[in-house]
């Protein structure tokens, strides 16, 4: 152990320790799972929390197709785009992206729009995995499970 | 008397600007002109930013000893509502070196948070 020091300790990218964790989205409410997704993403939830430095966890979700959206956002929530052509904005309901051909890209910019943006916001995107299905392809990091349910009544809707 | 030439004392004028302006990108690091109006600004920031650095170590430290608490169940707010009825005058700096590495000590900063605020 480290003597106490006067200065303040920032941690080094070597030493930060990552962890895997595992979530099964199936059920919970999207906008409170990106929230504890972007936290632990960025590290905010340790004790050495270093802003300089990508010292979150490896996060990895399945059933990203099956989180819920409350109240009426499925019909009201819209994500525009812009072509570039003159007229070119276009739109697109949260409820119609979840059936759509990638519906994990609900999640995911809703986590990256949670995150820092810049460069470091972008290395720590990559360490969240976001799969539609129940199959994901990091057996090998045997990934911690995270139950997000029990940690909040309101982090899940049943029906 | 003697005769001044002004060419030395200028010469030695820009060497001390220019070797505040090492490491400038661009002609800030050769060009005496746009060299210290960089330097000026340069030295404007450093002494704003050391008076902000007392700020962001705080914001730092808070931050820590929020996730520290928050292991425990608590949450910043409350934390610091229970150290101060418990009167522990500990600041934040280093509450949050305790947090990070002696967690034991720290748990029993909350404890005693937790046991004054009931």
């Amino acid at each position: 152990m480290q003597a106490l020091t006067k200065q303040t300790h920032s941690i080094k990218t070597a030493d930060v320790q990552k962890k895997w964790f595992l979530i099964d989205a199936e059920g919970l409410v999207l906008g409170r799972l990106a929230s504890i997704i972007a936290m632990r993403l960025r590290g905010k939830h340790k004790t050495t929390f270093t802003p300089h430095i990508d010292c979150g966890d490896n996060i990895v979700v399945i059933n990203a197709e099956k989180v819920r959206l409350t109240g009426r956002k499925a019909e009201r929530e819209v994500f525009y785009w812009h072509t570039g052509h003159p007229g070119g904005i276009k739109g697109e309901t949260l409820g119609k992206r979840l059936e759509g051909r990638f519906p994990e890209r609900v999640l995911i910019k809703a986590v990256e729009r949670m995150i820092t943006r810049g460069p470091l916001g972008r290395a720590q995107m990559k360490n969240l995995r976001v799969y539609a299905g129940p199959n994901h392809e990091q057996e090998a990091q045997q990934p911690e499970k995270l139950d997000i349910a029990a940690m909040n009544r309101k982090n899940s809707r049943i029906g | 008397m003697a005769r001044v030439k002004r060419g030395v004392a200028a010469h030695a004028r820009h060497k001390k600007v220019l070797k505040l302006a090492k490491g400038y990108r661009g002609r800030a690091k050769a060009a005496f002109r746009v060299g210290i109006e960089k330097v000026e600004k340069g030295l404007q920031y450093a002494y704003r930013d050391r008076r902000n650095k007392k700020r962001a170590f705080r914001g730092l430290w808070i931050q820590r000893i929020n996730a520290a608490t928050r292991e425990h169940g608590m949450t910043y707010s409350q934390f610091m509502n229970g150290i101060i009825k418990a009167g522990i005058e500990m600041d934040r700096k280093v509450m949050a070196d305790l947090a990070a590495r002696e967690p034991a000590a720290f748990k029993a900063l909350v404890d005693q948070a937790q046991a004054a605020l009931k």
